[in-house]
């Protein structure tokens, strides 16, 4: 990386990438047992609910924060952060990738191909996927976005991305999982209404309206294109742990192999690297983070 | 190529399918256990007919919101 002569050379990319790389390194365990742990609750709603044994409103609660905790897994794996570079290990991200999204009903190869796309085109107009959402004018258009279903675009990036042969393959590969989703609610509506309506239409609804306003639209809001600017630090009413701690999300976008939950720490360790490179909101980041709200502007 | 027909037609067609089935067997469910139009005949086709209407609606205006 060609670096900018105004930034000291204790601030190198170099020492920040080494710095990362610290942190890049740990087992995410917690991460698994979320993304498995709410798909296995989710489905054991269905026989409880089914046989009299949980109110259908009480499972529909439990399964719109099962849909709410889906995502983040899928995108731990999307990142190879479970097998971390050991192909013997590839196919747990895929396991979990894949397993954790039923309850979203998103099949897992487009998600981590379009976010691939994300990463490597942050605020592009064009190329972006999720550019739509982070550049939306208000919260609750986005919500109605969501609702609508008009932000998941995917045929458009197709189009984008046609010369980039692993996208389409990867985009071809999950055409039988998206029909499947497409194809299973219809097929249960008829046999079970209500419970596919509160189950799992309705809370992947609800989980992707929180998925996108969270790990979305609020952490690029504002931002425009460049390594230290697509992202920003923000702060939020809500604790931050109720929003996934995506006030963090900017160390995310510089390294992606950090563990989640391992953010924090991170940018204790590089918050000096990030404000000498004058990160939106770097200024602002406490020097321990513990408490809620993350960062208070 | 037949499954590139069949992603064609879920492309262009699926807001109608999804009113007609999945929103009209939600609208028959509702008129059932509120006991509306009960032993009516008509029940069945109104709820299905509202959900295909629903459906069309959508994909005339290429929205559901």
């Amino acid at each position: 990386m060609k670096e900018s002569p105004e930034i000291a050379a204790e601030f190198s990319f170099e020492k920040e990438k080494l710095i990362a790389k610290s942190f890049s390194q740990r087992f995410q365990w917690e991460m698994i047992l979320i993304g498995l742990g709410q798909a296995a609750l989710w489905l054991s709603l269905w026989p409880l609910v089914l046989n009299g044994l949980l109110d259908l409103w009480v499972g529909f609660f439990i399964a719109s924060l099962c849909a709410c905790f889906a995502y983040l897994p899928s995108h731990e794996a999307q990142h190879g952060n479970y097998s971390r570079g050991n192909p013997k290990l590839r196919w747990l991200d895929g396991l979990v990738g894949h397993i954790t999204l039923i309850t979203l009903k998103f099949p897992y190869h487009i998600l981590r191909i379009t976010h691939m796309k994300h990463h490597a085109y942050t605020n592009d107009p064009e190329r972006d996927p999720d550019y739509a959402n982070a550049h939306n004018t208000s919260v609750l258009k986005v919500i109605k976005n969501v609702l609508d279903g008009s932000t998941v675009q995917f045929d458009k990036y197709l189009e984008v991305f046609q010369n980039d042969k692993a996208f389409v393959n990867s985009f071809h590969q999950a055409i039988p999982i998206a029909l499947f989703y497409k194809a299973a609610p219809l097929v249960m509506v008829i046999i079970f209404p209500f419970e596919t309506l509160l189950l799992w239409w309705l809370p992947a609804k609800i989980g992707s309206v929180y998925t996108t306003v969270f790990f979305s639209y609020y952490p690029h809001l504002g931002t425009t294109t460049g390594r230290y600017q697509n992202t920003r630090f923000w702060s939020h009413w809500m604790p931050r742990f109720f929003n996934h701690s995506m006030q963090l999300h900017f160390i995310h976008h510089l390294h992606p192999g950090i563990g989640h939950y391992d953010e924090p720490k991170a940018v204790e360790a590089l918050k000096p690297f990030l404000v000498a490179r004058k990160v939106p909101g770097a200024d602002k980041i406490p020097d321990r983070v513990t408490l809620n709200p993350l960062i208070n502007t | 190529m037949l499954v590139e027909k069949f992603l064609n037609h879920i492309s262009n067609w699926g807001k109608l399918w999804f009113g007609l089935i999945f929103l009209g067997s939600i609208f028959n469910e509702i008129l059932e256990k509120f006991n509306i139009l009960s032993g009516s005949s008509y029940a069945w086709g109104l709820a299905f007919g509202l959900g295909a209407l629903i459906g069309l609606t959508a994909k005339i205006r290429g929205a559901w919101l």
